[in-house]
């Protein structure tokens, strides 16, 4: 178990290292920051003078070692648009973006996993036919336009739920479900399937004849061994979530969050602040992902043996 | 005893009730920074006007030039190069730092003598005749012109030059002594000033909360608290201003005004902004140098038409780059662009225009209706037989050779045509110095003239014969003044002031009330 955590530490650490390269120069292939942190309304000898105090004459190298070193103050540089350290900028945006992101996971789990087990147990009544219709619809419904649908009903005609920012549990509401939407689609498709694999089994025949009340068949043994595959999708979705999936969502509702600054960031190339923000959802990604090897570890006595082996 | 405790609390209830006014102002964006010196954003002036005081202020209820005695009680010129400035007495800055002279002259002198490179490339466009300023004494400051300056009172009422307290400043950061670039970076993330609302909260992009400033000189501000929210989404503004969740919204495009005034409990307000949106074109580039074509390009485009597609007649056709808000030097009578098909077709052909593909550039969404411009004028080419085509660029190319025409936007910095024009079209100017516009000895001698005669017609005469070189060898083309609304509710009474710049959000007294009051 010790060398299976380190193999996966070691390459959690190489991709980390992979990807503040690629977006190191990535970013800087998009066009000059300095024509958007001031504007268009100057001449050329006031624009090298600009250059020149946003360090942007330097040769890339250079920029990029600086970048490396600005790993290590704690600050990861300055912001050029709003000269704060990053590192200040992404935390205010961070906390805002996980509520959001845990919001969502608590209502998919709570959502998807009885919808997907219900859909498996009666597959062949009206309720796993209502269910997966349900399912299908809500996989095929991109999240802005359940998003715009909600305002437009909740907050437009009924003016029941706010749509700006996080103020209140209230505004929880709405973005919570448009970013869960696609998420309990396909949890509760893919619960359903790993149940039926499962439901089958000679061991649950053995559980119901070892008198068990089925509520416990169908958790305790049923759900923990679908468990494994659930949870390989769950991790690549919230992955996904983390890295993109919120960018949309954030500018529907003036979330705080750290989808609406990168994409701010993006367009003003604002480097430093892109470059981290990239970097600190890398490494969200990287983590969840790995987290979720761990978990795999746990969940699949199997898996641990072999590694162990 | 009951009773007196009763009547006691209803009557500090009532008051509060009409004292403690809050408003949210839903803004489509909220600036990165506030330094009203280094900024000249149309997103920053919609904030510094409520935080900073200037020496000389403006009454901005009339378009003419009506200079008011602000932080300078009295002014007049000790030489002709030289102005004394009596302060006011007993002003005291948001932290609680009085103001004195060597507040104002720190100010003035960081843009005047700028170091910090941002203020250097502010101050060079508008305040390169000013030398200097000093203090005389605690109460009294002197300012220095290069040259004769006939426009004084316009700019010493400059945001740039807004006042700023001096020992706050340098002791952001380093060395509390000396104003070093940090100290100014620092600044712009924790401004104060002397304006009547301090600014209590700033996250910049996000959000900014104004709390009224009680120690504030002049008439006290009528709200109590101000939090401006940016909402990036225009639906999602339009949804916070029905919900109620913002009473001001900003920034709403002429197609959006419908979803506003169908409901009974709201309103728009709305004006043309005193600024440009304008095609220019690079006399430099081998397929237009020969200025009949530009002169053609100009002509086969029918303003009037787009106001009424793209703007509901809403917008303002200009005939000269001149604006009603420059009093005296407003100068309607000039016809520098006109629509004229048919001479753009024997224009073309004189110059031997050969059916070369001609661009013009627009980014996908940064000016409202840019592109949807952008395609009704390559099809008004069309008919006249130039061969146009739409290329939509992401950024600002305005300084690229190959660049051949782009949309661009020439605000109205401040109330005079040096403001505008003479900015962006200064002999080594921002267009001279990107490369698509030249100027000589002539237009560089007629400049001066406008900039600096102390006679007003002797201006209008200088900036007459300006337009006439713009029009025999047009490196623009202005399309039209753009309608900007606000959305609110109708228990706000606010509208934008016409004697300001574009998107000042001004809530001074006077400048806002409630209808129920």
């Amino acid at each position: 178990m010790l060398s299976y955590s380190l193999r996966t530490l070691t390459r959690m650490a190489l991709t980390f290292l992979a990807i503040i390269t690629i977006v190191f120069f990535a970013t800087r292939l998009s066009g000059n920051a300095i024509d958007f942190v001031v504007g268009e309304n100057i001449t050329s000898e006031d624009r090298d003078l600009l250059i020149a105090y946003y360090e942007l004459d330097k040769p890339v190298f250079a920029q990029y070692l600086a970048f490396l070193k600005s790993f290590t103050d704690g600050q990861f540089g300055l912001s050029f648009i709003e000269r704060r350290p990053v590192s200040e900028i992404v935390v205010e945006r961070l906390w805002p973006s996980a509520q959001l992101l845990l919001s969502a996971m608590a209502l998919t789990l709570l959502v998807s996993l009885p919808l997907g087990i219900a859909a498996a147990i009666w597959r062949k009544s009206w309720v796993g036919s209502a269910v997966m219709v349900l399912a299908f619809l809500g996989y095929a419904v991109p999240n802005f336009v359940l998003a715009v649908v909600m305002v437009l009903i909740f907050s437009y005609w009924l003016n029941w739920l706010p749509v700006v920012g996080n103020g209140t549990p209230w505004h929880f509401i709405m973005p919570t479900i448009a970013m869960a939407g696609v998420l309990i689609a396909a949890l509760t498709r893919f619960t359903r399937n790993a149940m039926l694999d499962v439901l089958g089994q000679d061991y649950m025949r053995t559980a119901r004849a070892k008198g068990l009340p089925e509520s416990r068949v169908i958790l305790k043994h049923g759900l923990r061994n679908a468990g494994i595959t659930i949870l390989s999708v769950v991790g690549l979705q919230v992955a996904g979530l983390a890295a993109a999936g919120s960018v949309v969502i954030e500018a529907i509702f003036a979330w705080p969050g750290i989808g609406d600054l990168l994409v701010n960031a993006a367009l003003r190339r604002d480097y430093p602040v892109l470059q981290f923000g990239v970097v600190t959802v890398a490494l969200a990604v990287i983590v969840i992902n790995a987290a979720v090897d761990l978990a795999y570890a746990w969940a699949d006595p199997r898996l641990r043996q072999t590694v162990n082996a | 005893m009951l009773r007196l405790l009763l009547t006691t609390t209803l009557a500090a209830g009532l008051a509060s009730g009409l004292a403690a006014q809050e408003i949210t102002v839903g803004a489509a964006n909220v600036s990165s920074y506030l330094d009203p010196g280094r900024d000249h954003s149309n997103v920053g002036s919609q904030f510094y006007y409520n935080t900073f005081d200037t020496l000389i202020d403006k009454n901005h209820d009339t378009l003419a030039a009506e200079w008011q005695p602000a932080l300078a009680i009295e002014w007049h010129l000790v030489e002709p190069t030289v102005m004394e400035l009596k302060l006011r007495d007993g002003v005291v800055f948001q932290n609680g730092e009085p103001m004195t002279a060597d507040d104002v002259v720190f100010s003035l002198n960081r843009m005047y003598q700028a170091t910090f490179p941002p203020y250097v490339v502010r101050s060079r466009d508008r305040l390169d005749n000013f030398e200097k300023a000093d203090k005389v004494d605690d109460l009294t400051v002197r300012i220095t012109v290069k040259r004769e300056e006939p426009l004084w009172n316009t700019l010493l009422n400059l945001q740039q030059v807004m006042i700023i307290p001096e020992e706050y400043t340098k002791g952001l950061t380093g060395d509390p002594k000396v104003a070093e670039d940090d100290d100014f970076e620092a600044f712009s993330l924790a401004p104060v000033g002397t304006g009547p609302y301090r600014v209590a909260e700033f996250v910049p992009g996000e959000r900014l909360v104004w709390e009224r400033f009680d120690d504030f000189w002049g008439e006290k501000a009528p709200l109590e608290r101000v939090v401006v929210q940016q909402i990036p989404e225009t639906a999602s503004r339009v949804t916070a201003l029905k919900t109620g969740e913002a009473d001001i919204i900003t920034n709403i495009a002429p197609d959006q005004l419908s979803l506003i005034e169908s409901d009974p409990k709201l309103r728009a307000v709305g004006s043309a902004t005193p600024l440009f949106h304008l095609m220019i074109m690079n006399v430099n580039h081998p397929t237009l140098k020969d200025p009949r074509i530009r002169q053609a390009m100009s002509m086969a485009i029918d303003r009037d038409t787009l106001n009424e597609a793209l703007w509901f007649g809403k917008a303002v056709v200009p005939d000269s780059h001149t604006y009603e808000e420059f009093g005296d030097l407003y100068m309607p009578e000039l016809k520098t662009f006109e629509y004229n098909p048919e001479k753009a077709k024997q224009l073309l052909k004189e110059a031997g225009y050969d059916g070369a593909e001609i661009t013009y550039d627009t980014h996908p969404t940064y000016y409202t209706n840019g592109l949807l411009a952008a395609q009704a004028i390559t099809e008004m080419w069309k008919e006249v037989g130039i061969n146009g085509k739409v290329r939509i660029v992401e950024k600002w190319n305005g300084g690229a050779p190959d660049m051949m025409t782009r949309n661009w936007s020439n605000p109205m910095y401040f109330a005079d045509p040096f403001g505008s024009f003479g900015v962006m079209w200064a002999p080594n100017g921002p267009s001279e110095g990107q490369g698509r516009f030249n100027t000589d000895a002539a237009y560089a001698e007629a400049w001066e003239r406008f900039r600096f005669s102390k006679d007003v017609e002797a201006r209008k005469a200088a900036y007459a014969e300006l337009m006439e070189r713009i029009k025999q060898d047009p490196p623009f083309l202005l399309l039209y003044r753009p309608y900007e609304s606000w959305g609110m509710s109708k228990a706000v009474n606010w509208a934008p002031k016409p004697g300001h710049i574009p998107y000042v959000l001004d809530f001074r007294a006077g400048a806002i009330s409630f209808a129920s009051n």
